[in-house]
């Protein structure tokens, strides 16, 4: 037995228990028989055990540096630390492609339990089957990483430097993949929805695996954006890259659609329209697979390019096919009915999902029409960075009003006491933006700075409000705050809406108030720059098994010494620039490294980045997360009598 | 052998990296980085010219701060790098023939995406106007019972 023939062995029971439960759920549907959904669960699990082998196939290979099969001939070397050569098995494409496939299995297992109704569940489990098999059928045939190698190298050329260079890599595509096949179910489970003819029940079923993908890509494009900070030399976190942008369409069209949802719940409204949502939410994540897979762009994402590219390309047409024909004949049929106070929660929920959608489609349309003006035109036109901030300014002080004014308001129509707050909240934006102004802040600046307390009054009166009236009305208030205990999926939601606006605060200060510059610097010489004392004190060389290191030992004054550094691997010929932050609750101060005196060890040229406020962008990162889980943690049994208790009372 | 690679590696790389053999890079006030980061690297993809670590790019910004230095203003050295490379060298699309396309389509894309969610608005409204028969009291109750799970409600 050896990596490759178990890792087969893995992928062909994989692949054979994923028809089985198809085969399942089709008996089941045709003859009508709850048995056979018993069947097709159990072969899910079967399924993600196989797909598990092939995982741990994959990894023993990596692990004892076994160069006999494909994957590792071509990616992996024996120079690397051990926690490199874990995450190796998701730095290229055929890895990345079975670590999805493996965590698709999982969720289809997984989802499949929770099934209750014998109507829907053997179209959604069929949905499921279907997305794991493309995938289990690429990794089988197509991208085999197990293909044996005839004549297996001593070592090989390990992965990517870029990816080696931190350990966010063995993180941010694990989270990705978890965000990305997580709205697989949501999607599944529309197409029974629509299958079935129960168009509407879906939605508060999928709910909680909705919010869960959403919490997983929330946390992986933070932590994307934190590990382009921490690594590729430029000080910023965000920089409109095509795949970037692909990993956020799939995010704004399934925030677009966790408000809809909420909707259709409580009022039974915006059911067609919830499953073109969520269809585009999913077709979402593969239209950024092929983007990223089929070489059509290039960045640190875009793996060799292969037949992968038109494959993920003609999945991403047939799920939008399978969504939108099976939508043709929901619009014909649904007939929602409902009058719509703009002035009214179920109001604000639409139109911030509008301003989702808007957002979405300036997404696709900046990042696709470079690629089709030269594919019909010939002419080659950028639009870049500077295109997306204008457009995403408007829309974002629209999100930061409505995501303000939405909780507030009840359900059809607004009364008045809850209007009562919005003149507090009126008064902070106009304190807000004023104290910016004479703050000498720029109009754009301090116009965030009082959304950002408009946002703040607003939450803090929707949790100061039912405490204090639940302690008038219980006499207490430890009797209040214990009597809302059950509201907790309430409070995530608030917490998440506060760290949007705290991410609102940080990026509008450090895009605004960015300052970057490069000087040469003598060794033992100090500079005065940005309020501090920048002095270099030595410049060395270190060198590991894998990689070569020059590193710049620099003091800044008040902040320690830092070590920027430049890492050379064998396999690439321009050396990697690590820079070194100096986090702090203001400023952060970034040193790169960008040259050195290679002969006489005299002089090094550092560029420095210092950027306002960038710290609180992680940390309304970790209360998003926070947020997120808040409304996902199960009810405890304590929690569901009071709840009940409340009702009873 | 090892060492030998190294010393090759070491080799090759300072070349890609030090275009000008031993002599330090230029110092770069802010102002450079300010205007590299409007122009596009040209050989990477996704990234501007203050972003990039390219040979390119670093020539790109050298050539910036001798110009801000000889007092060129921004607009000239934009134009610069436009009669060099065309308009593609630009970040921001120009207002103005295919590019104006690009800067009017997320209008269109509101209006339409607006115009989408009003028509629904109203559609669902007239159907609800036209249902007799339910009274304000039936109303309420079912308000009421919706009322009871959890989430949503208005805090009461």
């Amino acid at each position: 037995m050896n990596p490759g023939i178990l890792g087969n062995i893995g992928l062909v029971l994989a692949v054979f228990f994923s028809v089985a439960g198809l085969v399942a759920v089709v008996f089941s549907w045709f003859l009508r028989d709850a048995r056979y959904v018993r069947v097709a669960r159990r072969s899910a699990l079967l399924a993600f055990l196989g797909t598990f082998v092939a995982f741990g196939a994959l990894e023993w290979a990596l692990l004892t540096d076994d160069f006999s099969i494909l994957y590792t001939a071509r990616n992996h070397t024996s120079a690397s630390p051990t926690w490199v050569k874990f995450a190796t098995l998701w730095a290229a494409l055929e890895g990345s492609i079975l670590l999805w496939a493996m965590l698709q299995t999982l969720y289809t297992w997984l989802a499949g339990r929770k099934m209750r109704d014998y109507w829907t569940s053997p179209v959604a489990l069929g949905a499921l089957f279907v997305i794991q098999l493309f995938f289990l059928v690429n990794v089988l045939f197509v991208i085999n990483p197990f293909t044996p190698v005839p004549n297996p190298p001593a070592d090989g050329p390990g992965p990517n430097p870029l990816l080696q260079n931190h350990w966010m890599m063995a993180v941010h595509p694990i989270l990705m993949y978890l965000g990305f096949v997580g709205l697989s179910v949501p999607f599944a489970y529309a197409v029974a929805a629509m299958v079935t003819r129960r168009y509407q029940t879906w939605v508060s079923e999928t709910k909680w695996w909705l919010i869960f993908a959403w919490g997983f890509l929330t946390a992986a494009i933070f932590a994307g954006g934190w590990w382009s900070y921490e690594v590729l030399g430029w000080g910023g976190y965000w920089a409109w890259d095509p795949v970037e942008n692909a990993s956020f369409i799939p995010w704004l069209l399934a925030t677009a659609f966790v408000h809809t949802a909420m909707v259709q719940e409580r009022r039974g409204l915006f059911r067609s329209w919830n499953f073109a949502l969520v269809t585009l939410a999913f077709a979402g994540t593969v239209f950024g697979t092929f983007l990223t897979r089929s070489g059509v762009i290039e960045s640190v994402h875009a793996f060799a390019g292969g037949p992968v590219g038109p494959i993920f390309l003609g999945f991403l047409l047939v799920i939008l096919a399978v969504g939108f024909s099976l939508l043709g004949r929901v619009s014909s049929e649904v007939r929602d009915v409902g009058s719509v106070n703009v002035w009214s929660r179920e109001g604000l929920l639409l139109f911030g999902a509008l301003v989702f959608v808007v957002m979405a489609f300036v997404v696709i349309l900046g990042t696709l029409f470079p690629l089709l003006v030269e594919a019909f035109n010939g002419a080659k036109v950028s639009v870049g960075a500077p295109f997306f901030n204008q457009l995403f300014v408007p829309l974002g002080y629209a999100m930061l009003v409505l995501m303000a004014l939405g909780p507030l308001l009840p359900w059809r129509r607004a009364e008045g006491e809850t209007l009562r707050v919005l003149a507090w909240m009126a008064v902070s934006l106009v304190l807000g933006t004023a104290a910016g102004l004479a703050l000498g802040w720029t109009l754009w600046v301090s116009l965030t700075v009082g959304l950002f307390l408009f946002n703040l009054v607003a939450l803090g009166w929707l949790i100061a409000s039912p405490i204090a009236r639940k302690s008038r009305a219980l006499g207490g208030v430890r009797a209040g705050m214990g009597s809302l205990a059950w509201t907790r999926r309430r409070y995530g939601g608030y917490l998440v809406h506060f760290a949007v606006a705290l991410s609102a605060l940080a990026i509008a200060f450090s895009q605004s108030y960015r300052l970057d510059v490069q000087k040469t610097l003598q060794i033992g010489e100090s500079w005065q720059v940005a309020g501090r004392t920048i002095t270099v004190h030595a410049l060395r060389a270190v060198e590991d098994p894998h990689r070569y290191s020059v590193i710049a030992d620099v003091e800044i004054s008040g902040m320690g010494t830092r070590q920027p550094r430049l890492n050379y691997y064998p396999t690439s010929r321009t050396p990697f620039a690590s820079p070194s932050v100096a986090y702090t609750l203001g400023k952060d101060y970034y040193l790169v490294l960008q040259a050195f005196d290679q002969e006489n060890a005299q002089w090094v040229t550092l560029r420095l980045v210092v950027t306002p406020l960038v710290l609180w962008l992680w940390v309304s990162a970790v209360l998003m997360a926070l947020g997120t889980a808040m409304i996902l943690w199960p009810a405890r049994r304590a929690a569901r009598a009071a709840a009940a208790g409340e009702v009873g009372a | 052998m090892r060492r030998v690679l190294w010393v090759l590696i070491l080799a090759l790389g300072l070349a890609g990296a030090q275009t000008v053999g031993n002599e330090p890079p230029p110092d770069l006030p802010p102002k450079v980085f300010e205007i590299a980061k409007k122009l596009r690297c040209p050989v990477c993809r996704g990234e501007s010219a203050a972003e990039s670590n390219a040979g390119v790019t670093e020539e790109m910004r050298r050539q910036i701060a001798e110009m801000l230095a000889e007092g060129k203003t921004e607009d000239e050295i934009i134009q610069y790098f436009v009669d060099r490379y065309t308009e593609w060298i630009l970040y921001e699309p120009p207002k103005r023939g295919l590019g104006l396309v690009v800067w009017l389509a997320p209008v269109i894309g509101l209006g339409i995406f607006g115009f989408g969610l009003y028509s629904y608005l109203r559609a669902t409204s007239r159907r609800a106007a036209e249902l007799e028969g339910i009274s304000e009291e039936e109303l309420a109750r079912a308000e009421a019972e919706l009322g009871r799970d959890d989430e949503g409600g208005a805090p009461s």
